[in-house]
């Protein structure tokens, strides 16, 4: 039978102290010492893959990384709300998107003072540079990065005797017209148009094949101008949609990942899918159009080009990890092991291409014979080659993009339903693009 | 003042607790610490911060700014247009789930064979995770391979496959569809065990007064269920106001802003937006409506009972 002890005050003020102290050396905790393990946060991607080159970096170098991932859908949440519990992190990856919101806030540092990373810079695509680059500061060093790619089903064009893809938005409003009156698909024309972190892409390729622009380089809306590509690309889709009808009503439900399901299912002739899914599209086992997928270059509109936009995601480095030079350079040692060369090549963004069919950002990466023959396997590396030069990084992306994002995506699908037209749908996004620039 | 003395005025103001009253307080005391952890401090101090105007994003700038918050929101057209969409949503769900509801429960207070294992298929959406449910819906509506458009173009009720949460005019009533069809079961319950409590004395009293089966319903059944049907209204308006779930997972608000009631705007602002200051004015505006609706409908129903 065990007694029970009454708990004497001075016994009660030993534990006190015991947990204010331990609660005390948590909280340092978020500051590092000399010796310190590295934190790296990422989201819940290639987990495996990433474990396993931390486990060589570990090796080589002989320093301790503490690796954490959240799952993508609460990324941006979980991480803000660790900056602001002040939760050690010292490398992480970023998402073009979140730059201006995470620099103002000093939840991560410039890192153009180290040459470690930015000896890269030459072999690395400009859109990806500049995607990484706010203020005239670099923030991070390349992870991964694709683009908006116009993806055909040949098997259909064939069907329809249409021998040469479309190579401006009115020729593919002409095929597609002509494949529906064939009977070969309702709506030939795929776009993903709800309200969800993709549309944004789907929007700025539109905008920027035609020839448009958001914002000006002065941060300043644009979209409105009735000249510009903005209300040009917005007014074809409306079209597509209502006169046309090769556009389904329902893109306005129709997010990236249900797009790609109905793709792969055959139903239709024209795609705007991200150029990663090729691999999907021509996998047998996934796809019913398989070795039929095929990107060609975006279309232009009547005063654009075949630009289309790019994303990047990158190593992006917090203030702890720059508290002191050693761990800096600590940290700066595992940036450089994952977006940079490990024992010599870019072994990471070879791995993470195999392993998921990632992009990359890197060039020379194009000429390697292993990563073309990888390549070969669903789609044409130059043809690729080729778009990923043209793409261009969102002009969007600003502090308070997610509140404006909010009522633009709603404009956009309220002309789609025909509650607005184009011009009216634009010029209330821009109105509301103009007035949060004012407040911030 | 002596020693004694204070301590006889103490025991004036504080009566000495007995050894029965220290030791309930002390089983009390773990369970009130947790109650306070989990329940009271969040609730005064999410009112607290919508007094502030806290934006995560801007972590260094927190200025007091009192009720402005409350006036922001209550000034904004955005909020009003949700409220209106909440209202309607409201009404569509609770109305169809009452309805419903009532006739699954005449029918499962009738003795039929089979009534048990029907009764146990009937809880079956009930059982189901509101995400699961969600999700299940989304299928089902999907415009273009969802097994709604398969079902009714395989019947050759349509010729083309329909545009269904994408078509602003309906996006409302198909989400409330979604609610009632997870809802019905537990208001059937609520009803059954008020049908169950009707004296059948009244049943036979009526037969013998010659009421045929419509007048007993109008005469006995409805009257006697007026506490249940409370009871229904209360809970089912409540989770349909404060309802997220199949907003989230279905629309997100859209197409357009068809959907976008006031759970969904709070979702934006606070998650989104990362604005906790109006974030928490707008939960707060919401929990108040829903204590004002409740209390409105319990003491009307306090007077006619």
């Amino acid at each position: 039978m065990t007694s029970f002890k009454p708990l004497s005050r001075r016994r009660f003020l030993q534990g006190s102290a015991a947990g204010l102290a331990a609660a005390t050396s948590l909280g340092r905790a978020s500051r590092a010492s000399a010796d310190a393990p590295v934190y790296f946060e990422t989201w819940s991607a290639a987990v495996d893959t990433v474990k396993s080159h931390i486990a060589a970096f570990e090796a080589e170098t002989k320093l301790k990384v503490m690796y954490a991932n959240t799952p993508w859908a609460q990324y941006r949440e979980a991480l803000i709300t660790k900056f602001v519990g002040n939760a050690p992190i010292d490398t992480l990856w970023v998402s073009d998107s979140w730059l201006p919101e995470w620099a103002e806030a000093g939840w991560i540092k410039p890192v153009d003072q180290y040459k470690e990373l930015m000896k890269y810079n030459g072999d690395v695509e400009q859109f990806c540079i500049d995607s990484m680059t706010y203020k005239g500061k670099q923030y991070g060093i390349t992870y991964y990065t694709d683009f908006m790619g116009f993806i055909v089903n040949g098997a259909m064009l064939e069907k329809a005797g249409i021998k040469n893809p479309p190579t401006s938005w009115a020729e593919v409003r002409e095929q597609a017209k002509l494949i529906k009156s064939k009977g070969l698909s309702e709506y030939p024309i795929l776009v993903g148009m709800a309200q969800e972190t993709w549309v944004i892409e789907f929007m700025s390729a539109l905008v920027f094949s035609h020839g448009g622009r958001f914002t000006d380089a002065a941060g300043d809306a644009v979209m409105q101008d009735p000249k510009g590509g903005a209300v040009e690309a917005l007014t074809m889709l409306v079209d597509c949609v209502h006169k046309d009808k090769t556009l389904s009503p329902s893109c306005v439900e129709t997010g990236e990942l249900a797009g790609l399901k109905s793709f792969l299912s055959g139903q239709h002739a024209f795609g705007l899918i991200p150029k990663y899914r090729l691999r999907t599209l021509n996998d047998p086992k996934q796809s019913q159009i398989a070795g039929h997928a095929n990107l060609v270059l975006m279309p232009k509109g009547e005063h654009g080009s075949h630009a289309t936009v790019g994303w990047m995601r990158f190593y992006g480095m917090t203030p702890r990890a720059q508290a002191s030079a050693e761990h800096a350079a600590d940290t700066v040692k595992l940036m450089e092991w994952f977006g940079g060369k490990a024992d010599g090549e870019y072994k990471f963004q070879k791995l993470l291409f195999k392993d998921v069919g990632a992009g990359f950002g890197v060039k020379s990466l194009f000429n390697d014979p292993e990563m073309r023959e990888a390549y070969k396997a669903y789609g044409d590396v130059e043809m690729i080659k080729q778009q990923q030069a043209l793409a261009r990084k969102k002009d969007v992306v600003t502090p308070w993009f997610g509140e404006w994002q909010d009522v633009n995506g709603a404009a956009w699908q309220q002309a789609l339903l025909g509650k607005l037209t184009p011009e009216a749908a634009l010029k209330k996004s821009a109105d509301k693009w103009t007035e949060l620039k004012k407040q911030a | 003042m002596t020693t004694s003395a204070i301590s006889a005025r103490r025991s004036r103001v504080m009566p000495r607790l007995s050894y029965d009253e220290r030791s309930a307080y002390l089983f009390v005391a773990p369970l009130a610490a947790v109650l306070f952890i989990v329940a009271v401090f969040p609730i005064v101090y999410s009112f607290y911060i919508s007094l502030y105007n806290l934006k995560l994003t801007r972590p260094r700038s927190v200025p007091f700014v009192g009720l402005a918050n409350y006036e922001t929101v209550l000034t904004s057209p955005t909020f009003w247009a949700s409220v209106e969409r909440t209202a309607v949503f409201t009404v569509i769900a609770v109305v169809a789930t009452s309805v419903i509801a009532l006739l699954v429960a005449l029918l499962l207070n009738e003795d039929f064979p089979g009534r048990r294992v029907l009764s146990a298929l009937l809880l079956i959406p009930w059982a189901i995770p509101y995400v699961a449910n969600a999700l299940m819906w989304k299928w089902i509506y999907d415009s273009n391979f969802g097994a709604l458009n398969g079902l009714l173009f395989q019947l050759g009720f349509i010729d083309n496959y329909m545009v269904w949460l994408g078509d602003a005019k309906k996006t409302l009533a198909l989400i409330a569809q979604a609610f009632v069809w997870k809802e019905v079961p537990l208001a059937a319950i609520l009803l059954l065990v008020g049908l169950k409590t009707i004296p059948a004395d009244l049943y036979a009293a009526a037969k013998v007064d010659g009421a045929n089966v419509i007048q007993r319903f109008f005469h006995v059944t409805l009257p006697g269920l007026q506490s249940s049907f409370a009871l229904v209204f209360i809970y089912e308006a409540m989770m349909a106001i404060r309802h997220f779930d199949l907003f989230f997972i279905l629309t997100e608000g859209g197409p357009g802003n068809a959907s976008d009631v006031v759970a969904w705007r709070i979702y934006v602002e606070t998650f989104r937006n990362l604005s906790f200051g109006t974030g928490a004015a707008m939960s707060y505006i919401l929990a108040l409506a829903t204590l004002a609706l409740a209390y409105a409908v319990i003491r009307a129903m306090a007077q006619r009972i």
